[in-house]
């Protein structure tokens, strides 16, 4: 460390008393935004039903896919769920669906089937439209994107902190490794490639069972995973990173008893935030929308 | 000897760099012979639980492919290979054994305290059980056992698996020697963590955003959690290659974390707990947090 840069401790945390309060998540005001950055607030809608898996197991595809109808219409003020993915895409557009297949937790396949319906049924031919992950690069339909969707399960994760929708782009790039320093702080940087840049339009982080915590090189138990029961839906996946990042770290403190912090701390967030410009992290600047089941919703 | 004396006399590759070349290549071979013995002497069967063909071994690029996420971790421990092998039962859940090769004894131990939740149940030099999940540490292998769903059986199947591994490795590893310098009056032994990666320090305590203790694969690092009657602290100890560079390391730590340190490099924390730092040639001693200036002031004078 040279010279005087500005640098985040854990002393400003203590400072404020956000530690506690916020569990070390978004809890210092920015006074570092990037510039150019919206000041509106941007708009989450969390939508839940506690119908929509069975406990841990099977998802019931006709509520979750009602969940998503519901939560786009009212995440971009549309008048119903054809109007909502018509704001989406339109015929003459070709539509990349950024999945996650961590086999573990992956993205449901009933979601990315009714995600491609609907984009059917707004007009975008079959043939223009793709769902994929590991193989985004080579992949023609994204190659050709003129519209992206990003879509993955919220987890915990042993060296972001979080499995987030703005780690979920890291396919994008051909060595996601060089990402991976300080914690992979500097993801946001990847959403400003040409093969990404402005393309997204619709985020959707699952939280049907989303995973808290993560032990040993597997990182996943299903002890450490609850039936939430809950879809976050935002054009900005900022914010609707945010909004998962805060229930992820609610769960943990109700879950052990204290404040156990996200580990590392998800720098990324904040960084897409405030170095990135890519949206909002912080609670005074999100529109938080709660629709359905409200008990347990941590948030 | 300067390099071209070095080209000269083994026309065309240093010295130093052949040595070096041949050492590298003997240490990998030496390392994928014994990952291999090992694996040719481990159980086919585990109670009911048969053992699958096709075992894999990953070496430290191909690991990504294996253990998506918690390989960066892996890596900061210097990981060499990982051998992985899958148990199965009609109807029951697959039982995963990762050896890890981490090419020392020392970030065998520390890969071990990176997850030390859980209770002991007395294999290899040290282990934890928790839901789900069986590690222990021994010469320089670390050893993973996961159920992919928890019973009772499937617990009992992972515990004589372990003991059968443990069995089969025959050395003993030494811990870290940074560890012995911890101060002893008031440790608690089962928080202590090894480690030479900011982003792991920051997984256990988060420090900063930036690494401000210049902590890398050439520093040595101890954290750990101290109780002394009724106060608590917790204390970091960093080895580095030069004075110079603790030196400036301890400037960096008052710079950014405590810049209203007094004379004695310590200062009450808006929280009311105390942090301060002293240096003795290569070796940093902070105390991050203790509940007094007392506490804190003890802890750096019996750093051993």
């Amino acid at each position: 460390m040279t010279g005087k840069k500005r640098v985040i401790t854990r002393r400003d945390f203590i400072r404020t008393g956000s530690w506690a309060v916020m569990g070390s998540l978004m809890g210092l005001p920015l006074a570092h935004r990037a510039g150019g950055q919206t000041a509106q607030k941007s708009r989450v809608v969390l939508i839940r039903n506690q119908n929509a898996t069975e406990g841990h197991g099977a998802l019931n595809p006709g509520t979750v896919v009602q969940m998503l109808d519901d939560a786009l219409t009212v995440a971009l003020g549309a008048e119903d769920p054809v109007s909502a993915w018509r704001k989406i895409a339109n015929p003459g557009d070709t539509v990349g669906i950024k999945s996650n297949v961590w086999f573990r937790l992956p993205t449901p396949p009933e979601l990315e089937k009714a995600i491609t319906a609907r984009l059917v049924e707004a007009g975008v031919a079959p043939q223009n439209i793709s769902v994929d992950d590991r193989g985004v690069k080579s992949n023609p339909v994204f190659k050709r994107s003129t519209v992206l969707i990003n879509i993955r399960p919220m987890r915990t994760h042993h060296w972001s902190g979080l499995g987030s929708l703005l780690k979920n782009y890291i396919m994008f790039v051909p060595q996601p490794w060089i990402y991976h320093g300080n914690a992979c702080e500097r993801l946001g940087a990847i959403w400003q490639k040409p093969q990404v840049a402005g393309k997204t339009r619709l985020n959707i982080l699952v939280m049907l069972t989303p995973l808290f915590h993560g032990v040993g090189p597997h990182h996943f138990s299903r002890g450490y995973t609850w039936p939430y029961g809950g879809l976050i839906v935002s054009t900005d996946p900022v914010s609707a990173d945010a909004i998962g990042a805060r229930i992820i770290q609610a769960k943990r403190n109700q879950y052990f008893g204290e404040d156990r912090p996200i580990s590392p701390r998800p720098l990324h967030i904040e960084a897409a935030d405030i170095k990135f410009g890519l949206g909002n992290s912080h609670p005074d600047r999100i529109e938080l929308i709660k629709l359905g089941w409200h008990e347990n919703i941590l948030i | 000897m300067n390099n071209s004396s070095r080209t000269r006399t083994f026309g065309g590759l240093s010295g130093f760099a052949t040595v070096s070349i041949i050492f590298l290549f003997m240490t990998q071979i030496t390392h994928a012979l014994s990952l291999e013995s090992l694996q040719a002497d481990l159980p086919k069967q585990v109670d009911r639980w048969s053992a699958q063909t096709g075992d894999r071994i990953y070496d430290e690029k191909t690991i990504f492919s294996y253990i998506d996420g918690a390989a960066e971790v892996y890596k900061a421990y210097n990981m060499k290979q990982c051998l992985s092998r899958r148990y199965t039962i009609s109807g029951g859940p697959e039982i995963i054994l990762d050896i890890f090769d981490m090419g020392s004894s020392e970030d065998a131990y520390g890969i071990f305290t990176h997850d030390i939740d859980g209770t002991k149940v007395g294999i290899g030099q040290e282990d934890r059980l928790r839901p789900g999940w069986l590690s222990f540490w021994k010469d320089r292998f670390f050893v993973s056992i996961y159920m992919e769903e928890e019973s009772g059986a499937a617990e009992q199947a992972v515990l004589e698996l372990g003991r059968q591994v443990a069995g089969k490795i025959s050395g003993k590893g030494t811990r870290p020697a940074i560890i012995s310098q911890l101060p002893s009056a008031g440790l608690q032994n089962d928080t202590v963590r090894y480690l030479h990666h900011p982003v792991v320090l920051n997984y256990h305590y988060y420090l900063a955003d930036e690494n401000i203790l210049n902590i890398s694969a050439d520093t040595d690092v101890a954290l750990a959690q101290y109780q002394l009657g009724n106060q608590t602290a917790r204390m970091l100890l960093v080895k580095y290659p030069t004075p110079e560079e603790a030196m400036r390391s301890q400037a960096d730590f008052l710079n950014y974390y405590i810049p209203d340190a007094d004379k004695k490099g310590a200062a009450l924390l808006e929280n009311g707990q105390w942090a301060a730092v002293s240096r003795k040639g290569h070796l940093l001693a902070v105390v991050l947090e203790a509940d007094s200036r007392e506490l804190a002031e003890h802890l750096l004078q019996n750093v051993h």
